[in-house]
């Protein structure tokens, strides 16, 4: 019977492991055993060992992909942490008419499909006959080369990821919200804070759980952008690759230039990297720390 | 009595019919093949071939399931399904701008070198070889793919000038100045004479080829940096920034969606491309029906090339096929690309120009076609071979990498950046060096 006992609970998790195993932990061994090789061709591998991590380490294509990629994420997140936590508090905390209609609204577009989503904001920001051209050339403003200029290929994309995640990251600060006491805001407002006190001292702390929540997923997912840039621009092919970011180059590595060896140790070392990021970051904002 | 003999009789013969009908089905073979292409206008050619097939061979049917997909997104799948060895159709077009890269390893093709043989003496050598790999042909193609100029005749007419008075580059540009203006008085060029791509490589490869460059020479060594390449950039830069009769196209090649519109509202006087783009202008640009004179490219010098050669497209057969119905697939490409019947078929369906020379003295390919200011477009490209104006695009293992820079690196740097086309060409030959093993 004590024997039932220790074997049950491995039981119960057989189905995960299973799924772990072949779904996560396989490809990821497999990935890495794919990075110690050179393809020469379909059938025609050849074991090379760390060559492709040294390739890597002087490669400035990517060291380029990743200071892209750095760009992108920064700037999204700067946008997508401080935008969706003052319309949370707005929609929430002021408690605003039709709040749920405006809530359902904002998180409608991270319903859409991203290939959707490129295919649209490609004709919304073309330089010829592009409607936001067309809206801001009735304020007098010139086309802006929206597509073509390599130094708005990252505002391109930072305005689609504000666009669709906005909504996302809402529900997540506003799930956070709700989780705090209304008698905190009361005990404070009887000390005399208002406004934007409240917002600094009380909303701010108790929501550092979910901020860090949200900055995390947004480094995670900025890292691993791909669908946009390739869907913005076709194929991926952004003004003199002002816009290959790091997963965009795996997958030209891989799918174009048929060299799988070389970009499976690109994405082992592209995981390392948002893993290391992730860490400094939970570290900077004090997660680790014990509570009192 | 009477009425059950009747009713034996009725069934005796209803069942008779249908074993002849099973029997006469069960002599047809059906072969189902799947077929993908990334050229709208391949996908209906092939469907109608599959029953013209059926019906020219009593004791087959071809059954083809034909899929278009997005050019990049198309061999990527094929690539893909080829290393796993599952999922790729049994006939597929590979554009010649990838093919190397399946050449490499294990081949995923059958070769097709008994079905060539049978037709090779008719067709254009130099679409061949363009596909075959140590001596045997793993596809063919579609077209020669002529470098042509395409002119809107309403802009010319507007601007008092004549097409046909354009018969070197110098007249070209002297034209462009004329056309290239403002309309809107905000100081800015809104009608212009021709226009550059920056994602894509068409109008660099066709005038460097004009001036003897291009990708391989004929020894088979990579000729990127060579002078008439650095020649025909920089003349491109000259158009763009000296002469300003140039743009970057909208969207920053000829096949964005942003890009149709802009041409068919009749914004542009000449767009340099292949022969194939004529299909593309036509189902893209219906505003310009009647008014695109075609013709072949102003010369550089008296007496030089009017032309040269881009693009191209390959149909292969997989080795995910049925060796059952290997036979069957090979007679039914060569039906498809290479009969004569099918090099006819190709231009007046697909609006493709032939490789099989013999076929331009047809009366199919003497008709005037209404789009194209109601000429005889095909009389043009046959001249133009016949005046040895269409020089050879020659291949070697490494093409893919070399167009690659062509499309995705050199025309950024030369129209966007402005750098100098000796070191835009120098750098990317290093690139392309540096994955030659």
């Amino acid at each position: 019977m004590a024997k039932k006992s220790k074997i049950t609970p491995y039981v119960f998790l057989l189905p995960f492991l299973l799924l772990f195993v072949i779904f996560r932990f396989w490809p990821l061994v497999s990935s890495f055993l794919l990075s110690l090789q050179k393809l020469k061709g379909i059938g025609a591998e050849e074991f090379i060992g760390l060559e492709n991590y040294r390739n890597l380490f002087k490669d400035l294509r990517f060291t380029f992909t990743l200071q892209i990629t750095s760009y992108f994420t920064g700037g999204s997140l700067i946008l997508l942490a401080i935008i969706p936590l003052l319309l949370a508090n707005v929609l929430f905390l002021n408690r605003a008419r039709l709040r749920n209609v405006y809530r359902a609204v904002i998180f409608l577009p991270g319903l859409v499909s991203l290939v959707v989503v490129g295919t649209v904001f490609r004709l919304i920001l073309a330089d010829q006959n592009g409607l936001l051209n067309k809206a801001l050339g009735l304020l007098g403003v010139q086309p802006i080369p929206w597509l073509m200029a390599a130094e708005l290929t990252v505002p391109s994309l930072i305005i689609i990821a504000l666009w669709r995640w906005t909504g996302m990251n809402i529900v997540y600060f506003t799930s956070g919200l709700s989780s705090i006491s209304p008698e905190v805001y009361e005990a404070a407002r009887i000390d005399g804070a208002a406004g934007f006190s409240l917002f600094r001292f009380i909303t701010l702390p108790l929501m550092k759980p979910i901020i860090i929540f949200v900055v995390t997923i947004g480094i995670i997912g900025g890292y691993q952008v791909f669908v946009e840039p390739y869907v913005l621009y076709s194929a991926g092919r952004t003004p003199g690759d002002s816009g290959l970011t790091t997963v965009l180059y795996i997958y030209r590595l891989a799918f174009r230039n048929f060299d799988m060896g070389y970009a499976s140790a690109v994405g082992i070392v592209l995981a390392l990297i948002i893993f290391l990021v992730s860490i400094v970051q939970f570290q900077f904002t004090g997660f680790f720390r014990k509570r009192q | 009595m009477k009425g059950r003999v009747l009713q034996k009789s009725l069934f005796l013969c209803v069942l008779l019919l249908c074993c002849c009908l099973s029997v006469s089905f069960a002599q047809k073979q059906t072969v189902r093949l799947n077929y993908w292409t990334f050229m709208e206008v391949n996908k209906p050619y092939w469907e109608g071939r599959a029953e013209e097939y059926s019906k020219a061979n009593p004791n087959v049917r071809i059954e083809l399931s034909a899929t278009n997909y997005p050019y990049e997104e198309m061999h990527e799948k094929l690539l893909m399904a080829t290393v796993s060895g599952s999922g790729a159709p049994e006939l597929c077009d590979v554009e010649i701008g990838k093919f190397g890269f399946f050449l490499r390893g294990e081949i995923p093709f059958y070769d097709l070198t008994d079905v060539v043989n049978k037709y090779k003496e008719k067709l254009l050598d130099i679409r061949l070889k363009a596909y075959e790999y140590k001596g045997k042909a793993y596809g063919f193609d579609y077209h020669i793919g002529a470098g042509l100029t395409y002119y809107n005749t309403d802009l010319f007419t507007k601007n008092g000038l004549r097409v046909d008075s354009i018969k070197t580059w110098d007249d070209f540009i002297s034209a462009g100045k004329k056309i290239t203006k403002d309309t809107n008085g905000d100081g800015k060029s809104d009608i212009w004479m021709t226009d550059v791509e920056t994602n894509d490589l068409h109008i660099i490869k066709l005038l460097a080829m004009q001036r003897g460059g291009g990708v391989y020479n004929g020894k088979g060594e990579i000729i990127l940096a060579s002078q008439a390449n650095i020649d025909a950039i920089k003349f491109l830069q000259d158009l763009v920034f000296k002469h300003q009769i140039a743009r970057i196209a909208p969207g920053g090649q000829h096949f964005d969606a942003s890009y149709f519109p802009w041409v068919n509202e009749g914004n542009i006087a000449a767009i340099v491309m292949p022969q194939w783009y004529m299909g593309v202008m036509m189902s893209n640009m219906p505003d310009l029906n009647g008014k695109v004179a075609v013709r072949p490219l102003p010369r550089v010098v008296p007496g030089g090339k009017r032309s040269g050669m881009s693009g191209g497209t390959a149909t292969v057969i997989t080795k995910s096929i049925n060796p059952k119905h290997l036979d069957i697939a090979k007679d039914f490409l060569a039906f498809g690309k290479l009969t004569r019947e099918a090099q006819i078929l190709i231009w007046t369906r697909m609006g493709y120009d032939p490789y099989r020379m013999d076929v331009y003295d047809l009366p199919e390919l003497k008709k005037p076609l209404p789009y194209f200011n109601n000429e005889p477009v095909a009389q043009m490209i046959k001249e133009l071979w016949r005046s040895n104006d269409i020089p050879n695009d020659n291949m070697g293992p490494y093409y893919p990498e070399v167009l690659e820079q062509l499309r995705e690196r050199i025309p950024y740097r030369a129209f966007q950046k402005r750098e100098d086309p000796a070191t835009i060409l120098k750098d990317a030959l290093k690139e392309v060096e540096e994955k030659i093993e």
